[in-house]
């Protein structure tokens, strides 16, 4: 800066802070007169009970804001595992036997499809296409699943199956949104965020609220799926990565002892303190709290997120590939995490999204080798959880953001070069299990072609006020005051799936 | 006649425009606002003539039939006097009479419209309209006021009567009569409406007041009309459970058939249900006193999680899972016996030793001692807990002989042993034993299968 810089700088400053010392406080009381008088008769009509009545106001403390807090009933469920399949897998090709489908195969698609749909690719006239895959029924409850998912056939009654989920979203990121924060604009908190909020988490050397990625890229809404929207940043999910570190930096660098590090982060809290005795602002004391973490974390965060300690059959049975990023990993580790305490642990895995423009895009090629690389993981996960003790009281949920179309797809009215199907939002599946869920369940039921819900039709609200009662919330009454009124997960609507509930 | 249909659109015209007349005349008192004082004639002039158009409107509207005649005739008789008063007022200014008087004519003309605007809302929102909203909490009402004990309600007089009360009335009662119907007493409701009967006893399907409810919202003969509150689902199964049983205007709920469905739907009426189903059974029902808030903290500073298992609630549940165990932390416990329901102790250095340190836990329903150094001989102490549902003994040394001592445990339901030093012979002579309660021995394998490892190429 040069000196005349400095000295305009300097001068402006003075013409403003001389324009404040005109606001005095006489001042201040004759242009707000209205106002006040609002703020107090606000307040009056609070007290008779004019107001907002929240009973169940979670109280916030911001220099502990992770300590294990109650629902307000008791909850089945302690922890979360949510597997998103991003991309939207297709029900067609795994659970939702349609037989009829098959009748229709090659055959152009009835007008009475078509009339008053969009897509996000068909145009014109599609061909209809037959399920790419085999089904069998398995277990005592008769559940229709595909030649895709050998392993995870055998755990057909430890699951519910929701087979009527539809949503209003037909493009990957919109609709990924809509299932994780309840909206499917940008800017809401997700699911894992309001549970961290509301419930804490157990173990204060580590996340509440992980998130995990595999699949070779990120989900299309990208991190805001793991966003804490409105409430405090400190709920926003922590992403860790499979391979090398878990979290970046979390070594100490050369030369800086574990004493020094100590040092140093004290003399910054002691800073941070001061500064919060100026200010009073909360966000400061998150602030303290996250460093005091961070440095807990350092510790036990390696130590939980190296797969690499676990025995040998562990490995077999998930099928896990040490010092590689992969889905199976990633589950292996979800399970350590919810073990440590955990309360929600999210994946992604990237790659579903079976449109037929090339071979790892299609059904019978790409499709069938992500099916391969998440079913023996899953099921893995399925049974070491019920091994361990821990099924009861960790919900598992799988699924994608939306469903596929039973008709094959076509782009400007060219057929693709591979088998695919198109986004749908009609009708999809997505299964729960554990965490005080039914086994063995099927709720909802679709056509006989798989296009529309013929009954028991759920939507993206219902399935997070499931997961909110399963943790003891009422999703009613679990709101965040934001912007002049309360806020929930579930906006508007949402009603809990009684039916899949044990 | 379908002009009659802005007639609810029109009138905020005379309204707005009068009003304000009357205000800018009342402000000519003071010199300063004089300057308002040659806008009137028109204002009156304009107010006058759209008060004329909306009674003509009106009068139109008042010949579907919907309404009831007497409000409609004091709204219309009022409406008319606006009319004439604000056309009246403007010949006042023409003949230049005096300002007091017309100071007293506006504020005349103020209470009219107010009068007028008033029966208007009780024609078209239902008489009460006004009380009503101030009594509202802002969330929806139920419509069927909570039943205390839903089995001894009369089930026209406490149920169905409130429920077409707050969802029908307001267009088929006392005050209007859509399509003529009115369902506000028996006659009334078994006479019908214009297209017919309304209600056939005994045949929820063939009566037209449960069709009209179960079309589709964009159906344009739903109802309630798609704008107004909807009946809930157990509301709309009431209307057809009372139907189906013969539409009784005296009979209490208990006198009248019930499926257990129709229990289940009755019960919903009942407050404090609801909340039952969720008082989840590893919670006991019984009711125990708040606990020591010092004794939760000393076990706080030492790391264990103590928390109540819901914010309602005084049971707790205490987890170690960043605590370590020593006889001192465990002594901390004891204060807490009579409240702390789950304990998770898992992954810690608890032996046979720390076990008997436990043993005051009566009501303990879920414990957690995996990977602990528990043994036969400390697995002694759960026997005294009664009320257990839940025990982990996963990788801890238990055998067969111990295991075998928790079957006097009348609640249990799951028991995890999985890397215990139970032998697989042991497996199903202990699966016998303890009958109904579930054992999981673990060991699961998910073998790798040729598909696994063999890549799907185009």
């Amino acid at each position: 800066m040069t000196r005349d810089e400095l000295n305009a700088h300097r001068l402006v400053k003075e013409a403003k802070e001389t324009e404040l010392r005109a606001f005095t406080r006489r001042h201040f009381l004759k242009e707000s007169a209205m106002g006040l008088g609002a703020v107090a008769m606000g307040a009056l009509l609070g007290s008779c009970g004019f107001g907002n009545k929240s009973t169940n106001a979670i109280l916030y403390d911001p220099a502990h804001p992770l300590l294990p807090k109650s629902p307000p009933f008791p909850g089945k469920a302690k922890s979360v595992i949510y597997l998103h399949m991003a991309g939207a897998p297709s029900q067609l090709e795994l659970f939702d036997y349609k037989p009829e489908l098959m009748k229709m195969d090659g055959q152009d698609c009835p007008q009475s499809l078509l009339a008053g749909k969009k897509f996000a690719f068909i145009t014109g006239v599609p061909k209809m296409l037959g399920p790419q895959a085999k089904f069998a029924q398995h277990g005592e409850s008769r559940a229709w699943i595909s030649e895709n998912l050998p392993h995870f056939a055998t755990m057909a009654d430890e699951v519910s199956f929701l087979k009527a989920v539809s949503t209003d979203q037909f493009n990957h990121a919109p609709a990924q949104l809509l299932i994780h924060t309840g909206s499917p604009r940008l800017g809401r908190p997700s699911m894992g965020s309001w549970a961290t909020y509301g419930l804490g988490t157990e173990n204060q050397n580590l996340p509440g609220f992980v998130v995990l990625t595999s699949g070779g890229s990120f989900p299309d809404a990208g991190k805001s799926i793991w966003g804490s929207g409105f409430l405090p940043s400190v709920y926003q999910g922590v992403q860790c990565r499979s391979e090398g570190d878990p979290v970046l930096f979390i070594k100490d660098p050369q030369g800086m002892s574990r004493d020094l590090r100590k040092a140093s982060i004290d003399a910054i809290n002691a800073s941070n303190e001061q500064e919060f005795a100026t200010y009073n602002d909360p966000e400061i004391l998150s602030r303290i709290s996250q460093y005091e973490m961070a440095y807990r974390m350092q510790i036990s965060a390696p130590e939980v997120m190296n797969i690499n300690d676990e025995p040998q059959y562990i490995h077999e049975m998930y099928g896990t590939q040490p010092g590689r990023s992969c889905f199976a990993n990633n589950v292996l580790l979800a399970r350590k995490l919810v073990e440590k305490g955990v309360r929600y642990v999210q994946l992604f895995d990237w790659g579903w999204d079976a449109h037929g423009d090339g071979p790892n895009n299609s059904l019978n090629i790409g499709l069938k080798n992500k099916c391969r690389s998440i079913d023996k993981p899953v099921t893995a996960l399925l049974l070491d959880l019920k091994q361990r003790g821990l099924l009861e009281e960790t919900l598992v949920v799988w699924g994608g953001e939306f469903g596929r179309t039973p008709m094959m797809e076509n782009r400007n009215g060219v057929q693709n070069p591979y088998n695919g199907r198109d986004h749908h939002t009609d009708a999809f599946t997505i299964w729960m299990a554990g965490g005080g869920i039914k086994k063995g369940a099927t709720y909802g039921e679709t056509d006989e072609i798989g296009y529309s819900p013929v009954s028991g039709k759920v939507d993206a609200f219902d399935i997070q006020a499931t997961i909110l009662n399963q943790l003891g919330f009422d999703h009613e009454q679990f709101t965040y005051p934001f912007q002049g009124r309360p806020f929930r997960l579930t906006d508007v609507g949402g009603k809990v799936i009684h039916d899949i509930i044990a | 006649m379908s002009l009659g249909h802005f007639h609810p659109v029109l009138v905020h015209l005379p309204i707005g425009i009068l009003l304000l007349g009357c205000f800018f005349q009342l402000l000519t008192v003071h010199a300063r606002f004089l300057s308002l004082r040659p806008a009137l004639p028109l204002i009156y002039l304009l107010g006058g003539l759209s008060a004329v158009f909306s009674s003509a409107t009106g009068y139109l509207l008042s010949q579907s039939g919907d309404y009831d005649p007497g409000t409609v005739g004091l709204h219309q008789w009022l409406g008319i006097c606006v009319s004439v008063v604000a056309l009246l007022v403007y010949g006042m200014y023409r003949a230049h009479a005096k300002e007091a008087l017309l100071n007293v004519v506006s504020v005349v003309l103020i209470a009219l419209i107010t009068l007028t605007g008033h029966y208007g809302g009780t024609l078209t929102h239902g008489s009460g309209y006004l009380s009503m909203a101030l009594k509202e909490d802002g969330k929806g009402k139920a419509a069927v006021p909570p039943v205390p004990d839903v089995q001894r309600a009369a089930v026209y007089m406490h149920m169905v009567q409130p429920l077409l009360q707050s969802r029908c009335y307001s267009c088929h009662g006392p005050d209007k009569q859509k399509g003529k119907l009115r369902l506000d007493t028996r006659d009334l409701i078994f006479k019908g409406g214009e297209d017919g009967k309304v209600l056939v006893p005994g045949s929820a399907e063939e009566s037209e007041l449960i069709k009209r409810l179960l079309l589709p919202l964009s159906n344009e003969d739903h109802m309630p009309p798609k704008e107004k509150p909807q009946l809930t689902e157990e509301e709309i199964a009431l209307l057809q459970w009372w139907i189906r049983e013969g539409a009784d205007f005296n009979k209490k709920v208990l006198e009248l058939k019930q499926s257990e469905k129709d229990k289940a739907m009755l019960l919903s009426f009942q407050p404090g249900t609801a909340k039952k189903e969720q008082q989840l059974a590893d919670v006991p029902a019984a009711e125990v006193g708040k606990a020591d808030a010092a004794a939760i903290e000393r076990l706080k500073d030492a790391g264990v999680v103590v928390i109540p298992v819901s914010s309602s609630s005084n049971y707790l549940s205490a987890s170690f899972v960043t605590a370590g165990v020593s006889p001192e932390v465990l002594t901390l416990l004891e204060p807490l016996k009579k409240q702390l329901v789950w304990l998770n102790i898992a992954n810690t250095a608890l032996d046979d030793r720390g076990m008997q340190r436990l043993a005051v836990l009566e009501n303990l329903v879920r414990i957690n001692l995996s990977r602990t150094s528990v043994t036969d001989k400390g697995l002694n102490i759960l026997k005294g807990f009664s009320r257990l549902q839940y025990i982990n003994l996963v990788g801890t040394k238990v055998t067969a002989t111990g295991i075998a001592q928790l079957k006097t445990l009348k609640e249990l339901k799951s028991l995890y042993l999985y890397q215990t030093a139970i032998v697989k012979d042991d497996e199903p002579r202990l699966k016998k034993l303890f009958g109904k309660a579930d054992l999981d021995f673990g060991g699961y394998v998910v073998p790798t299968l040729e598909k696994d490892t063999t890549e799907v190429k185009p």
